[in-house]
């Protein structure tokens, strides 16, 4: 609607522009007429900007560029063309007789006016900012478009650590930015659109919790977004940086800035991308001995000829993933309008697998009053569908099955027929698979008798009014609404294995979820009217936010009275309800803050913030509000004083700052649950002083540009420690109460991130940009029960398996235990009679998966129309445990297997308990003492470091001038491309869940994939 | 609440300090009312306050579903707390799933994940509410609800202790997560000092009130019938009692003849039989392993008696084996210890008859045979006046009866014995086949004739038969006192010496997570232990030892 007035104020103005510089006898002749001016406008790199602004001397003509750089404008030879770009260097051009311009312009480094996007929405300049942020531009973000627009941040961020959940296409993202730093919090980032936050939720299934799984991963909220939505994100790391967040923001908050109209001509884009899923591994198998004879395992004899089949190929398939996206976006100076389309529609590696997602934006800004109030609202419409998400785990998993059915037997059989008739029950199916096992089932059975479906409907609406006073005091107020309603069913057919299912009828289970957030904020900014070299500036503040869940959970009874009636009254029940009312959470925090922002001249610039919140989870103790400030100093070197020419520009940065985060919802207050198994009368550990988890971090570092901006230099230290841990603990087994909190402990963290960059070459024709980021984290828990060393705290419990995630004073985030070896005390294994490794069962520490230092080195080249861009990231160091590995073992299926019954026995260096040596032991004693899934761990540490080709994009720009189509860009993109290096038998970053257990262990996760795809973007 | 705010204590920049107040100000304007809802959002919705559980006595009764499952527990903590433990150990059951490649409790090797549910179970969901919650508000209250939970409480501890020796008890809620143990010998006579005050309370009120059933709607044992809880709490002072005659014989006989005594009488018919059944679908954990998870199997000792006396009840107690081809159709357990490689190798071998032990079977914790079998054996410790014959063959048709198998000529089978036992296939290369010689002579028909050893022996061999398909944990403490029935040793013994293979096992090792969090605690337990924390050292009870003929009198 709005499209028409401002094509027609575009089209007046020039009108009038060109009479008043034609003679007045009306149409001239000899007098140049305006024809439509195509151009590029790039940077030094050769890389094109976005956003600037392209005006023609004397009149109201102007336009902006669009996301390839390009730009139309009419103008006629003599004028002359205004670029002006925050942070660059304002230039004229005049335009001659060419119809096609290709324009650079250079960063304005000198004063280095750029302004970032801070905390709350608020624009700041860089120079002033105390703290490190990192800046993701949307190009990059969709350069190779994945499922999840997190993964694109992997590698290109220092000091983030992104793990992709193993579960396949609509998968969530572990995203973990300086350590993690809280034993019971979430220590994800706060995701933050626009300045105002929005929630990252799950469906009621949330992650899995134990090395069984069964729940499939629920999907997170980030990846809901449409990425073409996306113009920027700013990373902000550090404690100082989030400070005016407030609690949510206690681990690191992601800004995400998105597009709205520009005032100039209407513009479309559209942007189309297909890839291509393959998976990047397979395990390694033995083909060479048979099933054992009455068994479902592979000790059997020595096969006639070596097994052919490959299995993994008849069960795999290709994914897709296919996402076309369309924007337009006009407006005027008073008023601008984007709308956005976009649909994903993925398939994964698993058949069945299938994700299709519809995202709707529109967003209205405009001025009113003169200019002084401004009216912003963003609305977003996301619907997603995901069937089939795969099972991670032992449970409702389809490779377990898949990769432990015996060697050299035909799998084929049960791939077309996975169900058999039951005559009894007039030809019910029944699974049918070569085990009757609860870890393993028809993997094909699973796909289409165990399927599980979620949908979410997804509203998201920000709106913000500002009003400018006077040139130093606005006014803004905000408010925003973010619901997610989720669905979620998971069907268990009769026949499937009964451990897995409730009676032999089938069952299932469904849960509905709302979760609604509404945030709301004040905030008056001002900036202190002074004409002197001191200057002040700031804010003060108040917000609230409401985190509200509604939902039911409906479970599976005791099975359905018909089979495979999937509908809540074919549900029984026995005793007790299979319905749960979910737990609101409902949770309030009301705050004010302020921000004091002292500056001299233009090269000392001091922040001061402070925050109090009154937080409703804390009601029933003592005190319900905690306070929080932060102090920050930033000194620009290269101001200050004369440094030598090759150092463009150098700034020292300091700061201080305290989060708090409140406790957890109801647990002050713990009552009685009426659950599927009864009444659960609570008692927990009485206690009445609960305070908040408290970060105090500390952070400093510099930013150099040298040698004419070619080399940029940032480098930042940090170091935080967490206090007041929640720690939930079962009190010792002798104890009265069933659970008890923990207030105290430590968990520090320190680190610091690099980055480096570079213009190798620097030309109008070829541009080649090298950018290095290097982090590092170390985390320690100090401290976890002062009164008792000895303390843990279980991410993770074993069940009865090989793994457990584990605190542990001492040790630090996520370590992993394990059962080890018995050894003698000269080092050798102790076996028992028969040869097998002897374990005590007793846990401990045997790795840790985090890295000890993350890498990424970017290259992007520019060579006339073409752009190459690579990315290699490694992450160095941590160990990681294969479940899978150590169950293949166990069940003869593996290689390590089938060499060491080829080699008559594994070699070993052991004792008996005789204290005679033993140096060969025969496989299969051996392999089914140390595996199967309570092995011993210790074998089955690997070293987590990989290095890999992240993604690489071959991009081509045809800017098309004088016709319908602006300008056409083409790219060939991948990415996983290539394991420079990788020594787990899976990949390493893959994590079971996103949530704080599970860590760095492969219970049989889906594999990671190679990909490969063509994007196209038209603007029009 | 916001008057309780201090804003000055932290500030030093006057300027921030004024602006906080205009903040304060503008959140009283902006968000009506702050934090006066808190406490009320702060509660859950989906949870029950204490108000709302008045009625018919929810408030204390809520409790006992959960106290009363959890003695046995359901699925997983059934198989981690008796099956995998007492069940093999007694002889009933060997698992034909190959747990950590074979190496586990069913060959020696302890595994710490597992057996620390015992205690978890134990003290977090039997323990823990009674001593602090129903403690508090039914011990003086409600005296008749206090008396059932004294009941349970030694009912699960009574296996705590037999399994462990010294243990948390006395001390409990006084103590925090920090308790100290008792000796063996504290702990039982605690057990019969509650069983007073249970005994006496029902009694009271039963007699105060007739016919009143004020617990049926929590009961899963008797329907809220006090009479009945009166026999039970009177039964298993009679069998605790029996545990430790051959170490204090005088507390022994005391209590066992105040059991037999007691005006409320005992267990003595299969109608009165205390068992777990009902309530919130609580199902039997044997029919849901055995069927859904296929984790068990007969033993060897078992299905070696059974055969050996071509016992009526076989039939109806177990199932012949389908696999592999030359066992089909008779009745062959696997011996515990066997390493029985994966799934379905030993999967066909003989399980319980899942027709008669069914998904909502009662899972007994005492029956009547039981009781006559102890009333036999107190006779022959010449402690009443009874026939030990009687008694012995009482209990034996009761279990028949029990079964629905008629005992025929069973009671005067003077030549039955325990048969030898062959396993048809060898596990794996290196390993012993599992066959082996019955180790036991003793025949079934009471012989007035022969010593009262020997005719111990066949009491306890006949109450074991009779305390299957649940009354594992029973057995193998009965086995461990009197050393009766004999039983086959396991096949492969990683217990790194700690366990002699003949021997057998004595106990189970204290959870490591107590060593973590009760370390100076559980360092006094192992003292009064007397011997090294490990499944080789025998508990106080335990006099025999294990030696290959056993003295009992």
């Amino acid at each position: 609607m709005l499209l028409v007035p401002c094509i027609a104020f575009g089209a007046n103005s020039h009108q009038k522009a060109s009479v008043a510089t034609g003679t007045k006898t009306g149409t001239s002749l000899n007098v140049p007429n305006a024809a439509a001016i195509k151009g590029v406008v790039k940077d030094e790199t050769g890389t094109p900007l976005a956003g600037v602004t392209v005006a023609i001397k004397g009149t109201n003509t102007g336009t902006q560029t669009d996301v390839n750089g390009a730009f139309t404008l009419n103008a006629k030879p003599g004028d002359v063309l205004m670029i002006s770009y925050i942070g660059y260097v304002s230039k004229q051009v005049t335009v001659g007789n060419e119809n096609y311009l290709t324009i650079s312009i250079i960063s304005d480094t000198k004063s280095l006016n750029e302004v970032v996007v801070t905390a709350l929405g608020v624009k700041r300049s860089e120079k002033s900012l105390v703290y490190a942020n990192q800046v993701v531009g949307g190009d990059k973000l969709n350069n190779v478009k994945g499922d999840n627009l997190m993964n694109s941040l992997n590698g290109r961020v220092a000091g983030v650590d992104i793990s992709p959940s193993a579960s396949g296409v609509g998968g969530s993202v572990k995203v973990i930015l300086r350590g993690s730093k809280s034993a019971l919090g979430g220590n994800q980032p706060l995701y933050v659109i626009d300045g105002v936050p929005i929630t990252n939720a799950s469906n009621a299934n949330m992650q899995p919790t134990g090395t069984y799984g069964g729940s499939p991963d629920g999907g997170d909220g980030i990846s809901n977004l449409n990425p073409d939505d996306i113009e920027s994100m700013t990373v902000l790391e550090g404690a100082s940086a989030a400070a005016l967040y407030g609690s949510q923001a206690a681990d690191g908050v992601i800004l995400i800035t998105t597009k709205k109209g520009k005032a100039g001509k209407a513009e479309i884009n559209i942007s189309s991308s297909y890839t291509n899923d393959v998976i990047s591994y397979k395990p390694q198998f033995q083909n060479e001995y048979g099933v054992t004879p009455n068994g479902n395992q592979s000790w059997g004899p020595k096969l006639s000829s070596p097994a052919t089949a490959d299995n993994i190929n008849d069960f795999f398939q290709h994914g897709n993933n296919l996402t076309n996206s369309i924007n337009f976006s006009s407006g005027n100076d008073a008023a601008q309008t984007y709308f956005s389309y976009a649909n994903t529609h993925a398939s994964g590696i698993q058949p069945t697998n299938n994700l299709n997602r519809n995202n709707f934006t529109f967003r209205e800004t405009a001025k009113f009053l003169n200019n002084k109030l401004t009216v912003d609202v963003n609305t977003n419409y996301i619907n997603q569908k995901l069937t089939n998400t795969p099972g991670i785990g032992f449970y409702f998993n389809t490779l377990p099955g898949l990769y432990l059915f015996p060697r050299g037997v035909d799998i084929l059989p049960y791939k077309n027929n996975y169900g058999v008739p039951q005559l009894a029950r007039n030809n019910l199916l029944t699974q049918n698979w070569i085990a009757n096992e609860d870890i393993q089932q028809n993997p094909w059975w699973i796909l289409n008798k165990d399927p599980n479906y979620g949908n979410r409907d997804r509203m998201l609406i920000n709106s913000s009014v500002k009003y400018e006073f006077n040139d130093w005091l606005n006014l803004q107020v905000r408010g925003n609404v973010d619901r997610t309603a989720d669905t979620y069913q998971q069907d268990r057919y009769a026949g499937t294995n009964p451990v897995l299912t409730q009676g032999i009828n089938g069952s299932f289970i469904r849960s509905e979820q709302t979760v609604t957030q509404m945030y709301g904020d004040a905030i008056l900014n001002f900036k202190v009217p002074m004409k002197s070299d001191f200057k002040i500036d700031g804010l003060v503040g108040t917000s609230i936010t409401d985190n509200n869940t509604v939902g039911t959970t409906y479970g599976e009874g005791i099975g359905l009275l018909i089979p495979n009636v999937f509908i809540d009254q074919n549900v029984l029940t026995s005793g007790s309800s299979n319905v749960t009312t979910l737990p609101a959470s409902h949770n309030q925090i009301q705050s004010i803050f302020g921000s004091l922002n002292f500056s001299y001249k233009t090269w000392a610039y001091l922040t001061l913030t402070d925050r109090n919140d009154w937080s409703s989870t804390l009601a029933f103790t003592d005190k319900q509000t905690y306070t929080y400030p932060s102090v920050g100093l930033s000194l620009i070197v290269s101001e200050m004083t004369k440094l030598p020419d090759f150092i463009s520009y150098a700034k020292l940065r300091g700061s201080y700052a305290e989060v708090a985060t409140t406790v957890p919802v109801y647990l002050t207050n713990q009552i009685n649950v009426n659950g599927s198994g009864g009444v659960t009368l609570v008692h927990p550990v009485p206690s009445s002083t609960y305070q908040p988890t408290n970060t105090k971090s500390y952070e400093a570092g510099a930013d150099l540009r040298l040698l004419d901006n070619r080399l940029t230099f940032n480098y930042t230290w940090y170091k935080s420690n967490t206090y007041h841990q929640f720690i939930q603990y079962t009190p010792g087994a002798g104890s009265i109460y069933t659970v008890g909190y923990i207030n105290a402990g430590n968990i520090a963290n320190n680190g610091m991130e690099i980055k480096l960059g570079y213009d190798i070459a620097r030309g109008s024709v070829f541009n080649w940009n090298s950018a290095i980021n290097y982090s590092f984290n170390k985390n320690k828990i100090v401290e976890l029960e002062p009164g008792d060393p000895t303390a843990t705290v279980e991410l993770t419990g074993n069940g009865a398996n090989a793994y457990e995630s584990v605190l542990s004073q001492g040790g630090s985030y996520g370590d992993i235990w394990g059962v080890k070896y018995e050894r003698n005390a000269a080092g050798q294994i102790m076996v028992g009679p028969g040869g097998a490794p002897i374990n005590d069962g007793k846990f401990v520490k045997v790795g840790n998966p985090n890295p000890k230092f993350q890498l990424g080195w970017e290259n992007t080249f520019n060579y006339k129309k073409f752009s190459l861009d690579l990315l290699v990231d490694g992450k160095f160091g941590g160990q990681v445990m294969s479940m899978t590995q150590m169950t293949m073992d166990g069940y003869g299926v593996s290689v390590a297997t089938g060499q060491a019954r080829d080699a008559g026995g594994v070699t070993v260096n052991a004792v008996d308990p005789d204290g005679k040596a033993v140096t060969k032991v025969d496989a299969q004693t051996w392999y089914a003492g140390q595996g199967g899934r309570s092995g011993i761990a210790e074998p089955y540490m690997y070293s987590a470091t990989v290095v890999r080709l992240r993604s690489a994009s071959l991009g081509y720009t045809q800017p098309i001038a004088s016709s319908f189509i602006k300008s056409v860009r083409f790219s060939l993109i991948g990415s996983n491309l290539i394991y420079f290096s990788k020594k787990a038998p899976f990949d390493p970053e893959i994590t079971m869940s996103t949530g704080n257990g599970l860590g760095g262990v492969d219970v049989f996760n889906q594999p990671t994939t190679r990909r490969f795809g063509a994007q196209l973007n038209l603007t029009f | 609440m916001m008057k309780n705010i201090i804003f000055l204590k932290d500030k030093t920049i006057s300027l921030l300090t004024f602006s906080k107040w205009a903040l304060v100000a503008s959140c009283f304007i902006l968000l009506a009312g702050c934090t006066k809802n808190f406490e009320n959002m702060n509660t859950s919705n989906a949870g029950i306050t204490d108000a709302e559980l008045k009625a018919d006595f929810n408030f204390i009764g809520q409790y006992y579903p959960s106290i009363q499952q959890h003695i046995f527990g359901e699925e997983g903590d059934y198989q981690l707390c008796q099956n995998l433990n007492a069940d093999a150990y007694c002889g009933y059951y060997m698992s034909p799933n190959n747990f950590r490649g074979n190496i586990n409790n069913e060959s020696y090797s302890l595994v710490d994940g597992w057996n620390v549910d015992v205690f978890n179970m134990a003290y977090g969901q039997v323990m823990g509410p009674i001593v602090v919650n129903l403690n508090n508000s039914a011990r003086v209250a409600y005296p008749h609800f206090w008396a059932i939970a004294l009941i349970l409480e030694v009912q699960a501890m009574s296996r705590v202790t037999d399994y462990y020796g010294p243990i948390p008890y006395t001390k409990q809620g006084t103590a925090g997560a920090k308790t100290p143990y008792d000796s063996q010998q504290t702990v039982y006579n605690t057990f019969f000092a509650q069983l007073d005050t249970a005994v006496t309370n029902l009694t009271t009120y039963v007699t105060a009130n007739p016919g009143l059933k004020p617990f049926a709607k929590f009961d899963m044992v008797y329907g809220g019938d006090y009479t009945q809880w009166i026999k039970y709490a009177n039964s298993l002072r009679l069998r605790l009692a029996m545990h430790i005659v051959n170490v204090d014989g005088a507390t022994a006989k005391t209590q066992a003849l105040k059991a037999i005594n007691d005006p409320g009488g005992l267990i003595l018919t299969n109608t009165d039989n205390a068992g777990i059944q009902g309530i919130l679908s609580y199902h039997s954990p044997i029919w849901w392993i055995g069927t859904s998870w296929t984790d068990l199997a007969c033993g060897a000792s078992l299905t070696s008696y059974l055969n050996g006396y071509k016992d009526p009840r076989e039939a109806k107690m177990i199932s012949p084996a389908t696999a592999p081809a030359g066992i089909a159709g008779q009745y062959v357990g696997i011996r515990v210890g066997t390493p029985v490689g994966g799934k379905p190798m030993y999967s066909g071998y003989s399980l319980p008859n899942f027709s008669n032990i069914s998904e909502y079977s009662s899972m007994i914790l005492i029956n009547a045979a039981e009781v006559w079998f102890l009333k036999s054996e107190a006779a022959l410790r010449g402690w009443t006046s009874e026939s030990a014959q009687t008694d012995y063959e009482t209990g034996i048709t009761t279990s028949m009866a029990q079964w629905g198998a008629s005992a025929g000529n069973y009671l005067n089978d003077k030549t039955s014995t325990q048969a030898d036992y062959v396993d048809p296939q060898t596990p794996q290369a290196g390993v012993a086949n599992a066959s082996i010689k019955a180790m036991s002579t003793i025949t079934i028909a009471w012989d007035a004739t022969a010593t009262n050893e020997r005719n111990l022996e066949r009491i306890i061999t006949q109450k074991w038969i009779a305390n299957f398909p649940s009354g594992g944990w029973e057995s193998w403490t009965e086995y461990r006192r009197t050393g009766y029935p004999r039983l086959f040793p396991v096949v492969v013994n990683n217990s790194n010496g700690t366990i002699n293979t003949d021997l057998q096992i004595r106990r189970i090792a204290y959870p490591s997570s107590e060593y973590t969090n009760n370390a100076t605690n559980v360092a006094a337990a192992v003292t009064l232990l007397g011997g090294p924390d490990n499944g080789g050292t025998p508990v106080w009870w335990d006099t025999n030892k294990g030696k290959a003929n056993p003295t009992n009198f």
